[in-house]
């Protein structure tokens, strides 16, 4: 019965970091790449860690370890992902041209109309 | 060997194949942005990797590799867009 839910959760994370991967390959700019790369983290790697705390109970010397790195990767995961963004956009990395909205200039232009 | 092991054991390879997948961009990525999103997702992959990859072998002491992976990707990734955006060193 522990082998069927391990072997569920296994499958739905790796499946969402396949996915996760593909878009970090395919996307077309860095900003939509950072997107793909913070899903992959919440729905990828959180379903195959708590697979192992499944597997091995959560109070085991393998199940508390990936607790830990699970709970970790929940904390630091959107600070890492805001602060990239950040980065590239004040470094001035070029968006896709199919975009549609760009919120930081259309304030920055307002500001300085003032 | 159990049927949990080999599970574990095919999580772990699994991982690592998403790794390569990963490594294709780090090598194409048109900016250094794109190459450190890249980065900071394998190295999750790797912590997650080695973490089973402990689970297989009954090895408690690799439990600390993925610790020390999952905690400092983060720090690369704070330190890298410092450097970028006000430009550090």
């Amino acid at each position: 019965m522990i082998e069927i839910v391990v072997i569920v959760l296994a499958a739905v994370g790796w499946a969402f970091s396949l996915s996760g991967a593909v878009g970090i390959l395919r996307m077309p700019d860095v900003y939509c790449r950072i997107q793909c790369s913070s899903k992959m983290i919440t729905m990828g790697a959180l379903p195959v860690l708590i697979a192992l705390v499944v597997g091995e109970g959560p109070v085991s010397v393998f199940g508390s370890r990936a607790l830990l790195v699970a709970v970790l990767l929940l904390v630091v995961n959107p600070v890492a992902s805001h602060a990239l963004a950040r980065a590239a956009y004040k470094t001035g990395v070029p968006m896709w041209p199919g975009a549609v909205a760009d919120r930081v200039a259309d304030r920055m232009r307002r500001r300085s109309r003032q | 060997m159990k049927t949990i092991n080999a599970v574990y054991l095919s999580v772990a390879i699994g991982e690592v194949a998403i790794m390569v997948l990963l490594l294709l961009r780090i090598a194409a990525g048109p900016t250094i942005s794109d190459r450190i999103v890249a980065l900071n997702a394998m190295s999750t992959q790797a912590a997650i990797a080695v973490l089973f990859f402990a689970a297989f072998a009954n090895r408690a002491i690799y439990c600390d590799v993925a610790l020390w992976l999952g905690s400092f990707s983060y720090l690369g990734a704070i330190v890298w867009s410092r450097y970028l955006e006000r430009e550090l060193l």
